[in-house]
């Protein structure tokens, strides 16, 4: 639940990311990420750690491994000019992506599977193809489906944290605001859940701390409401004019 | 609801009806005994400007109801870019003959962000399909059906019109007549002109009748095509299936697609808020579906607008507007072709009544009836589709959470049962809870799993 707020809010239109797909060619640290993953695989079977430093050097390695080479379905004379040939692009691999799925056994943490660890791993999949996405392949088609992680697992590491925040918030909040009208009226706390305008205050409070976590969720709510009705009253809008008198020209 | 779909089945009933003076017909539309008979005897006259599906569909349905109808296209053999998908629905209600069908495509894939695939079509009946035509035959047969049923076709440009000077007065259209040996609808012309009493615009996304009318414009987004002839070995792939691939890269708003024609397939894209990108969208959905298309040809390359939504004005006087030119394709999957024809066909036959078979005079209010019955057959279609487009093509974290609900079969059965038969019937209520808690599951991991994306440097 904590998390639906922000599913909902409309996201900016920023598509300024480029296709990453070798546009940003000095980005890519092929042959060092290569290593990097290897030394740790093997060491330790996890998730490597990510590596930052070497992206200044520019190696295109050769693309025999990966399936990214720029050989594009396309009739010599195009009619189209041709998108910017892609530097080879590094496919996604890893260990534990086995036939298109996380292989849940090599998770495995004390008997029971790390499920922290698989959506670190996931996470960082889908980083990496949105990044630099691939072609898709019907014999290793992709068949993960998020649900096999239980929602216990879900919930200890998003909503946990989030909800004792929030929590945090309210009880600090509704702390001062009783002790502040007591102060001023006189009534103590029992007496002021009694009452209608203090339960309303709550209410507002309690809401408030849900939906509105940032600044700009202020706006988005907003813009929220106009949004779903928005597509109603572009419909109706034939309906708005009343001339029925001679068309127009 | 499944009164929707009897109410689908009503229109042919309203033709069959024999005239009369003024009679209720089902979509209560009476001749109004203030309009006058039309003088000396004659019969209504109306123009249909555009000759796709909602112009060949409405040319159809005037003359079988005994108006006087002249239908005018700039182009016979016009490819129009276009997915080329019709639902099931419309083969029974518009009669097509079954060899206009391609393909019956079966199968879709729907491809994630992250190449998730998901493959629908498992509920589907041994009967259902979603058939895949070329737009060249298909608007073709129905312009033919329009002549064989009585009304004339032309060949030639709309230019403008001209509204009639008083209330019951003609209108005049004045075209660009291209005489027979020059179909291509390009050379030449000769000015023509001719009176009519009621003008229907079917001519598409970039209606000149729209224009004149002042209906004012619509949102649309570009949709962008290829052609592309593949191995036959590869064209088995597709031989019953389509794909969807959704993902940033290749539309931040809509999806990208392949679906197979008669014998290559179409490789496309479209977007509604970053036009200017539409050929690295493009690139981007040829490398998602380059293993399946390596080695294929470019045989066309096409383009064209599809509108978000109605314009704001959809009639003026006895002027009105269907198909693509009010603006009536879905959100989210961009269907079109089907809700064209029905708008075409309801349009005349509100004509059609509200002149009793072409003995009286039209009204705009005989036009808004045809408005308000499409706008209450159809509302509850495009509004959900509406909100599935809000909803789901916001992000790549929603996309995946897309994809994952296609997997579930009741999903796939409540998808395939409002396209193929347009209709939004509202399934087992315990079903419908399980599915929106499945659904705000889906969306609340996609979503978390971004926020642990966000954190990782590759």
């Amino acid at each position: 639940m904590a998390m639906a707020t922000s599913t909902f809010s409309p996201r900016p239109a920023t598509l300024n990311k480029p296709l990453r797909a070798g546009i940003q060619l000095h980005l890519i640290p092929f042959p060092h990420l290569r290593a990097g993953r290897l030394v740790c695989a093997t060491a330790a079977g996890e998730a490597p750690p990510v590596e930052v430093e070497q992206r200044d050097e520019a190696e295109p390695a050769p693309a025999a491994a990966s399936n990214g080479a720029a050989v594009k379905a396309e009739a010599p004379a195009a009619k189209t000019e041709p998108p910017p040939a892609p530097a080879p692009v590094p496919a996604f691999r890893d260990d534990r992506w086995v036939n298109g799925t996380w292989d849940l056994t090599k998770f495995d943490k004390g008997g029971v599977v790390d499920w922290d660890a698989v959506i670190d791993a996931e996470a960082r999949r889908r980083k990496w193809l949105e990044d630099y996405p691939e072609a898709t392949n019907t014999d290793e088609a992709v068949v993960f489906d998020t649900s096999i992680i239980p929602w216990w697992a879900w919930m200890k590491r998003f909503h946990l944290p989030e909800a004792e925040k929030l929590n945090g918030r309210a009880a600090m909040v509704g702390f001062f605001m009783a002790y502040f009208v007591d102060s001023l009226t006189g009534v103590g706390l029992v007496d002021q859940m009694g009452n209608f305008f203090c339960k309303t205050l709550l209410f507002v409070a309690v809401a408030g701390v849900l939906l509105i976590r940032k600044n700009e969720d202020i706006e988005s709510l907003k813009k929220l409401i106009d949004e779903t009705t928005f597509y109603d009253k572009q419909w109706q809008a034939t309906w708005q004019d009343d001339s029925t008198a001679g068309p127009k020209n | 609801m499944t009164s929707l779909s009897s109410a689908v089945a009503l229109p042919s009933s309203c033709r069959a009806r024999p005239a009369g003076g003024s009679r209720r017909a089902r979509m209560v539309v009476t001749a109004a005994a203030s309009s006058p008979k039309l003088p000396n005897g004659r019969r209504l006259r109306v123009a249909v400007v555009g000759g796709g599906p909602a112009g060949g569909a409405a040319a159809e349905a005037l003359a079988k109801g005994g108006v006087e109808t002249v239908l005018i296209e700039r182009k016979m053999d016009n490819c129009k870019p276009c997915g080329g998908a019709i639902p099931l629905c419309m083969v029974s209600e518009f009669d097509l003959p079954l060899d206009l069908v391609d393909r019956k495509v079966r199968k879709m894939k729907m491809i994630s962000p992250s190449n998730v695939a998901v493959d629908i079509g498992r509920t589907l009946a041994p009967h259902e399909y979603i058939g895949m035509v070329r737009r060249e035959v298909l608007d073709a047969y129905l312009r033919s059906r329009a002549q064989s049923a009585g009304a004339e076709v032309v060949n030639g440009l709309f230019l403008r019109y001209e509204a009639p000077k008083e209330p019951n007065g003609s209108y005049v259209v004045h075209y660009n007549h291209y005489d027979s040996s020059s179909s291509n609808g390009k050379i030449g012309g000769e000015k023509r002109s001719f009176e009519v009493d009621a003008i229907v615009g079917a001519d598409g996304a970039n209606s000149r009748v729209a224009k004149d009318m002042g209906a004012g414009d619509y949102e649309y987004a570009i949709a962008f095509q290829e052609r592309v002839k593949i191995p036959d070995d590869k064209m088995v792939y597709y031989e019953e299936r389509a794909e969807m691939y959704v993902g940033d890269d290749v539309s931040p708003d809509f999806y990208g697609w392949v679906f197979p024609k008669c014998d290559h397939v179409a490789v496309g894209t479209g977007t509604v808020t970053h036009k200017a990108d539409i050929k690295k969208f493009q690139a981007a959905t040829r490398l998602r579906a380059k293993d399946k298309i390596e080695g294929g040809k470019i045989i066309r390359v096409e383009a064209h607008p599809i509108p978000e939504h109605p314009r704001p004005k959809r009639v003026s006087g006895r002027v009105t507007l269907v198909g693509d030119a009010a603006g009536y394709v879905t959100k989210c999957s961009g269907e079109g072709i089907y809700f064209a024809a029905k708008s075409g066909r309801m349009c005349a036959e509100a004509i059609v009544a509200g002149s009793a078979n072409g003995t009286r005079m039209v009204e705009e209010s005989d036009l808004r009836k045809y408005l308000a019955e499409f706008d209450r057959l159809y509302w509850p279609t495009y509004k959900v589709l509406d909100i599935l487009q809000k909803v789901f093509y916001r992000s790549n974290a929603a996309r995946e959470a897309f994809v994952e609900m296609c997997a579930d079969d009741y999903v796939q059965k409540m998808t395939f049962d409002s396209y193929l038969y347009k209709r939004v019937v509202p399934g087992n209520p315990l079903d419908d809870i399980k599915l929106a808690v499945n659904t705000i599951g889906s969306l609340v991991r996609a979503t978390a799993l971004r926020r642990e994306m966000e954190k990782v440097t590759l």
